[in-house]
């Protein structure tokens, strides 16, 4: 089987449909393509042997590619609530530098997430925030609060928690729930761009990119029985109407599936219906639900253990 | 009284006693008070989920009418009356007032400085003006001090006390019932600082 390498390049507008030639040529994938003034942003899977044929392109291109550890990672930033205490810092700034390593993230703020005692989740958002690949919840100041107060917030929740608070001395074992802590990231007014700020930015996406690495470990053992980015290329040839789709990624790539930004009702059986070339559809590889999201369509492939056969 | 001649935030644990300082800190500027702020304390204790905070303002002037910050002049032979600007912060809420009273058709400004109103009466609405209040810095900065005061405390903090008398600003939040003696608490901070703050 082919390993796809995550990278990122970023570039000038001009000549850049070379890249995505040649990606169709070295059969990798294009996740995303944002375009943004003069400059593009490709995020792809380039297939491991061909590395040095794109790193040279991209060179010619005047263009740098760097490795996207995050992609095809859909992360869920929660924060408890969307008011002004934790919006637009801290939480924006955590969403959007995990966006640098190439993830998709998703901001949500939760209806009752705010306080000590009366702090609380409802069972729609544990099931929204569960439909990613990894949560990271950003919360205060106070060491009291994230080590023993908070965490009712984590039950019910399947995923990777990643926890951000202000306390540098906490450890990862005093927040019970927890997968990772990382501090410095407290509640704070101003935009992080201190150092130890951005420091603690840094240490938050390595640890998830860790963390990330750990779940494809684990899945490498028992693999999926299709390639979600395999699944976005079929659905892009296949179901027209997702080119009209207006939102930033119409497509979203997850580590174990993908979300697909179209209304189930309209289009759920088309997607099941999704042929490959081996003769298979896609409802015998997946499982394809209502995501909690906007009426989308969500789609969780099964693995190979489970189907029998990989494709 | 200096602007912020005392800043004192006090937690049982020094890093987030840091943290918090610094959120007032920012706040305070984004919502432009340090200048109107002498002495503040804060008081955090978490663990009874409780927020007091007390401040002294300094001397924020009172109501300002046109004449302190504009010449206005009445010119009866062109039906005019001229008011030449002396303190530019006051603009906003004086053309506001005047786009009010005599409609903007009425109003040019021929430079950054002047503003002529067009009338029949020169005279009459020259001496009006002139009393006119134009803005009430007070008022605007009890609803920044309101503001303030919530975007500082802790979110989940939702019962709150707040007392707002003179230069004197009480301020107690918390997440379960207000009891007695934090409000009381709170009180005994502000006489600390009215006395000159001792630590």
């Amino acid at each position: 089987m082919v390993v796809l390498l995550p990278y990122l390049y970023t570039g000038g507008v001009h000549k850049h449909g070379l890249l995505i030639e040649l990606m169709e040529d070295l059969g990798g994938y294009i996740i995303q393509k944002v375009v943004t003034g003069t400059e593009v942003n490709l995020i792809m899977l380039i297939p491991e042997k061909d590395i040095d044929i794109v790193k040279k392109l991209s060179h010619e291109l005047l263009g740098v590619l760097m490795e996207a550890p995050l992609t095809g990672v859909e992360i869920a930033v929660v924060s408890p609530t969307l008011a002004s205490h934790h919006l637009p810092h801290s939480a924006c700034d955590i969403a959007e530098y995990l966006r640098h390593p190439g993830a998709n993230t998703n901001m949500i703020g939760l209806a009752r997430g705010m306080g000590r005692r009366v702090s609380l989740s409802m069972d729609y958002e544990r099931k929204l925030i569960n439909e990613h690949d990894i949560a990271v919840f950003t919360f205060g100041s106070f060491s009291d609060c994230i080590t023993k107060k908070k965490p009712k917030l984590f039950e019910g929740i399947e995923i990777p928690i990643v926890v951000t608070g202000g306390p540098a001395e906490l450890k990862t074992e005093d927040v019970p729930g927890a997968d990772l802590y990382i501090g410095n990231i407290g509640r704070v007014s101003h935009r992080l761009r201190r150092t130890e700020e951005i420091n603690a930015l840094d240490n938050l996406n390595e640890g998830v990119s860790k963390i990330a690495s750990e779940i494809r470990q684990q899945q490498a053992k028992d693999p999926l029985a299709v390639l979600p980015a395999r699944v976005m290329k079929e659905i892009e040839n296949q179901v027209p109407e997702i080119r009209r789709v207006l939102s930033p990624a119409p497509l979203t790539l997850q580590l174990d599936g993908l979300r697909v930004k179209l209304p189930y009702d309209e289009f759920h059986e088309k997607i099941e219906k999704l042929e490959f070339d081996e003769g298979v559809v896609l409802s015998e590889l997946a499982n394809i639900s209502r995501s909690k999201m906007k009426n989308y369509i969500l789609i969780k492939i099964k693995s190979k253990s489970d189907v029998g056969f990989a494709i | 009284m200096d602007s912020l001649e005392i800043f004192v935030v006090e937690s049982a644990i020094d890093s987030e006693q840091e943290f918090y300082r610094k959120i007032i800190e920012d706040n305070l500027a984004s919502l432009k008070l340090a200048p109107a702020i002498g002495r503040i304390k804060v008081v955090l204790r978490p663990e009874d989920s409780l927020f007091q905070m007390a401040i002294i303002l300094r001397d924020v002037g009172t109501r300002v009418t046109t004449i302190d910050i504009a010449d206005v002049e009445a010119k009866p032979v062109a039906g005019e009356v001229m008011i030449s600007i002396k303190k530019e912060q006051y603009i906003p809420e004086l053309l506001g007032k005047l786009w009010e009273r005599y409609g903007k058709a009425n109003i040019s400004q021929p430079d950054r400085w002047t503003v002529a109103i067009t009338t029949d009466k020169p005279a009459e609405e020259a001496a009006f003006i002139k009393e006119m209040m134009v803005a009430d810095p007070r008022h605007r900065l009890h609803e920044n001090l309101v503001d303030f005061a919530v975007r500082a405390t802790p979110e989940g903090f939702r019962v709150r006390y707040h007392l707002y008398k003179g230069n004197r600003f009480v301020f107690v939040a918390s997440e379960e019932a207000l009891k007695h003696e934090w409000i009381e608490e709170a009180g005994a901070m502000l006489e600390e600082l009215t006395e000159g703050g001792k630590k």
